[in-house]
């Protein structure tokens, strides 16, 4: 291909680089922001201070997003004099057992889904599915309603994890019945020749095949219980059970301006899931497509 | 399979499914009489114990010199329901307290609380304290004798009693300012214990609320025994009477069906009959207990008065003392303490419309039972049960998992969205609290979007259209703006040779792995009027500082702003993917034809974009259309509620305003719109599936 023929069909690329320049500028952005205010050392969200006869360089300082001293103190005093450990201990509990619950029950109901045809199969998968689609803040209220004025759950572990639960069972049969059925019926066939029983087959050939999905399905529904907020801060009342977003939160709602402990915060809980997301990405792409073009 | 070559006995099902469903109905119309007669009698008990505490109420308002001058004209006439409670009526007629010294009437007080509880053996204790200064003025309670005797300031551990006085003023204050018919907190704090009762009543003095009786008493409990006569004759009976029937009927199924519906309305309607007259007779007796109660309590009260030399001042009145806990009377007691036979009468009327409504419940349950086995579903259910053992199996623990926190409190939804359940009527049977469809009627027919005033336009934000037209709007720019940007990046990140591919890629998908309550609440703070950095960036270029959330528009440019940045990179990688998907050659062939890059872009990139488009259209619809943490936490629904979406008004209906049935008709319509959007978008992606 000559150098003409190419300027002709494709189009010059600086000023695209320009435009994805602005992008990653407008991306990067706030993210650098959050990263001055934890390591300014302060509880103001200003960067700098701006005097009212600001000169232009005094004006930029303020919006740049470096720290004018680079300090540690937040961080330190986030877990020294804030209960921010604690909270994100309960975080860690609840993320963790709603996990465990949601893709137990999810990997046993997507199998049967998956390999078994019985009397209410459809209705149970459109049930999920629908489900699905609608977000676990309607379900709010009467679940409120139960697990804090009927069975007295307010502020416990068992009624958050159990509300958190609703919220990714669905997502986790939706996942799960999607590897499941890539995995070839014939195995268990000639397994069910040779003797084995449902049990074994399920527990011995299907699950083993299925690690990487369980695996990652785990990780998903552990990523959605560690960053939910809405139903933790409507369950969780006390202090000392707040969850990490509802305690960040707390820093910066109504009157209180604690913006250093928020970013140091932030920083501190959103690290550990970006890595994980950033890993795990394609494989939510291609399980929310799938599931989306079936239906 | 020798079992099914044996004609079915439709006699035998018919009377099995008789029989269940006849305990059932039956079964469940007793347990729902023997709580309504329990709730009854403990009612009872407390009616009394109300009495007890208003003629307790009386004794220290008069001995504290409440109460003391000429009687008025008595506006609250006896027996009326009009609002009048004790406290507004010896509110109307204090009059600045008596010339007494305080001293001397605080012993008083003393005096008459000691009397008034050697006369009541039941009450263990009774306490008077004053909310100004945090005064005991008298105590009975055993633990407050020697230096913990009364007249002395209550001490830190007393605070829950201080708290309760402070939550009564608080309740009749606000009682006082608040709308008819709004919903009404309690004046009168009842503690139920196993064996007693804490009641507690504001103490009033010109229409201030400046204390609070506290009195502790002893319940009996009145047991009452179920009787079992009438509940065996109610399920038995049409058992039987159906067993003399089909020998005569055969094996008609259809006659059966027919002979066994009509046997157990028969039965459940006679039941309800038996159940309506227990209930008649226990209100009856309870008045009866109640009114000589008061009589005697009334009697009581004015000896002890005079004993004390406490002059009576304005008549008691004891005919409002069986008040509610909002202490409006009761009105079942007429002036001369008879029974009201009128209310009475109206109470049972009240009681049968409930009933009929529980046994016509009770009767489509146990219809659907008898139907069920006597037609052979249920012997059907159990083959396909047997038969796919395994399958269900494996559905079990899901299913529970399903049924108690999904199916339930869904289904628990849908009722809630019926009544007009709040913070105050919880704890209420839902028949009590059923409006059947107002709340869906208050919704959809309020068409008060927009009033126009001199000045333009007068938004009422809180109307449910217009909630709805913004969240349309917000939904629409925001998949907009996402498609756009997402496929502009897309298409250049894919161009052959585009320096830096990579690096930008990762870097432009970073706003999707920033947890979104993190992203809202970093740009509350980037919009902050005063210190964010928004304004500052503005300024730098000779702009105006912009008080983003005090005006609806900008208010709603920082939100999609906000939801932009967040949303863009899903799209773009769900375009990359796509893009990357589609043969070089084509583009190639397409070339050699001589077709533009606008010919190739039209013909070859958008077509094979539809298919991963269209599903993240729709997922990206759905999600921004229930972006709660944005709206919640970026905007709160600044300036007034006109940036709330519909799923953040539903929950500040429940969570802020505690309308927990409104909220949940909200909830409902909000699913049935999703739901109407997710079946369109079905047949939409079969469409689209079906061409490509």
């Amino acid at each position: 291909m000559s150098k003409r023929s190419r300027i002709a069909d494709e189009p010059r690329h600086w000023p695209l680089h320009l435009f994805v320049l602005f992008m990653v500028a407008v991306t990067l952005y706030p993210i650098l922001f959050v990263v001055t205010i934890a390591f300014s050392g302060g509880q103001t969200l200003a960067i700098a201070d701006v005097p009212p006869d600001a000169t232009v360089w005094q004006q930029v300082r303020a919006v740049l997003p470096w720290p004018q001293h680079v300090s540690f103190e937040n961080f330190r005093s986030l877990f020294a004099d804030q209960p921010f450990g604690r909270w994100l201990f309960n975080s860690v509990l609840v993320a963790g057992l709603t996990t465990f619950l949601g893709v137990f029950l999810a990997c046993t109901a997507a199998y049967a889904f998956s390999r078994f045809r019985f009397p209410g199969r459809r209705a149970g998968l459109m049930a999920f599915l629908v489900s699905q689609m609608f977000p676990g803040t309607l379900m709010l209220i009467p679940l409120f309603i139960i697990l804090v004025q009927w069975l007295n759950l307010g502020s416990t572990y068992t009624g958050l994890v159990l509300l958190n639960t609703v919220t990714s069972i669905p997502f986790c049969v939706w996942m799960m019945k999607g590897y499941f059925d890539t995995i070839p019926k014939e195995l268990e066939e000639s397994a069910l020749i040779d003797g084995a029983s449902q049990a074994t087959i399920f527990f011995r050939i299907v699950l083993p095949l299925a690690k990487p999905a369980v695996a990652v399905t785990a990780l998903f529904s552990f990523m959605t219980g560690w960053n939910e907020y809405v139903q933790a801060a409507t369950f969780m009342n006390r202090e000392d059970m707040y969850t990490g977003p509802v305690g960040l939160r707390f820093f910066v709602a109504g009157f209180s301006q604690q913006w250093g402990y928020f970013a140091a915060g932030a920083i501190v809980a959103a690290i550990p899931v970006m890595v994980l997301f950033m890993f795990l990405q394609k494989y939510l792409v291609s399980g929310l497509t799938a599931g989306a073009v079936k239906g | 399979m020798a079992r099914t070559e044996r004609p079915v006995s439709h006699r035998r099902r018919f009377l099995i499914g008789l029989a269940l469903a006849a305990l059932l109905g039956v079964g469940l119309g007793a347990s729902l009489l023997a709580g309504s007669l329990a709730g009854e009698r403990r009612a009872r008990v407390e009616r009394e114990a109300v009495v007890t505490l208003s003629a307790l109420t009386a004794v220290v308002d008069r001995a504290s010199g409440g109460s003391v001058t000429e009687a008025a004209p008595a506006e609250a006439s006896s027996g009326s329901d009009n609002g009048f409670g004790l406290g507004d009526e010896l509110a109307a007629l204090d009059q600045p307290a008596a010339t007494e010294p305080a001293e001397a009437q605080g012993e008083t007080v003393r005096q008459a609380v000691a009397r008034f509880a050697a006369e009541h053996p039941e009450v263990t204790a009774i306490r008077v304290f004053k909310l100004d200064g945090r005064q005991l003025e008298a105590s009975t309670d055993p633990a407050d004798q020697g230096d913990k005797a009364a007249p002395r300031t209550l001490v830190l551990e007393e605070k829950p009693l201080f708290d309760l006085g402070q939550k009564l003023r608080a309740a009749v204050e606000g009682n006082r300012e608040g709308a008819e018919g709004a919903a009404r907190a309690p004046e009168i704090a009842i503690e139920r214990k196993p064996e007693s009762l804490s009641l507690a009543a504001p103490l009033e003095r010109d229409g201030q609320v400046i204390g609070m009786v506290q009195m502790d008493t002893r319940t009996r409990r009145e047991a009452g025994a179920f009787s079992w006569g009438p509940f065996l004759a109610a399920w038995l009976a049409p058992v039987i009477v159906l067993l003399l029937l089909s020998l005569i009927l055969g094996e008609r199924r259809w006659v059966l069906l027919g002979a066994g519906a009509v046997l157990l309305v028969a039965a459940l309607w006679g039941y309800g009959r038996y159940a309506l007259g227990t209930l008649s007779a226990e209100r009856r007796q309870s008045s009866q207990t109640v009114a000589a109660h008061v009589g005697e309590e009334a009697k009581k009260t004015e000896a002890l008065l005079a004993g004390l030399g406490i002059p009576a001042g304005q008549p008691l009145e004891p005919t409002l003392w069986d008040m509610d806990e909002h202490r409006q009377s009761r009105g079942l007691l007429s002036s001369g303490l008879a029974v009201d036979e009128g209310r009475l009468g109206e109470m049972a009327g009240a009681d049968a419309g409930r009933l009929t409504r529980s046994v016509a419940t009770l009767a489509l349950i146990s219809l659907l039972l008898l139907g069920f086995v006597g037609l052979g579903w249920a012997a059907r259910t159990g083959a396909a049960l047997v038969e796919h053992r395994v399958a269900y199996a494996y559905v079990t623990p899901a299913l529970l998992g399903m049924l108690t926190l999904v199916f339930f409190p869904f289904f628990y939804g849908v009722v809630l969205s019926f009544t007009n359940n709040s913070i105050y009527t919880t704890d209420k049977p839902v028949s009590e609290i059923w409006i059947g469809f107002q709340n869906y009627v208050d919704i959809l027919t309020d068409f008060q979007v927009a009033k126009r005033t001199p000045e333009g336009l007068d938004w009422n934000y809180e109307n449910f259209y217009y909630t709805l037209a913004f969240t349309i709007v917000w939904t629409v720019s925001n998949v907009v703006i996402g498609v756009s940007l997402g496929l502009a990046l897309a298409l250049i990140l894919n161009l052959k040779g585009f320096a830096l591919k990579p690096v930008y890629r990762v870097l432009l998908i970073l706003p999707w792995a920033v947890p979104n309550y993190i992203t809202a609440l970093i740009f509350k703070g980037m919009f902050h009027r005063q210190f964010g950095v928004v304004n500052k960036i503005l300024q730098l270029f000779g702009g105006p500082a912009i008080p983003w959330f005090d005006q609806p528009f900008t208010s709603f440019v920082a939100v999609l702003t906000t939801n932009a940045w967040l949303s863009f990179p899903f799209m773009m990688v769900m375009s990359l993917g796509a893009l990357q998907s589609i043969p070089a050659d084509l583009y190639e062939a397409a070339r050699v034809d001589g077709a533009t890059r606008w010919q190739q872009f039209r013909s070859i990139t958008l077509p094979s974009l539809q298919p991963a488009l269209v599903p993240a259209v729709i997922l990206s619809v759905i999600w921004t259309f229930n972006m709660f943490n944005i709206i919640f936490l970026v905007s709160a629904g600044q300036p007034g509620g006109s940036t709330e979406i519909l799923i953040t008004r539903a929950y500040k209906l429940a969570f802020e305003q505690y309308r927990y049935g409104y909220a949940a008709a909200y909830s409902m319509i909000i699913f049935i719109i999703l739901f109407a959007y997710g079946t369109w978008q079905n047949r939409v992606t079969k469409a689209t599936e079906a061409i490509g």
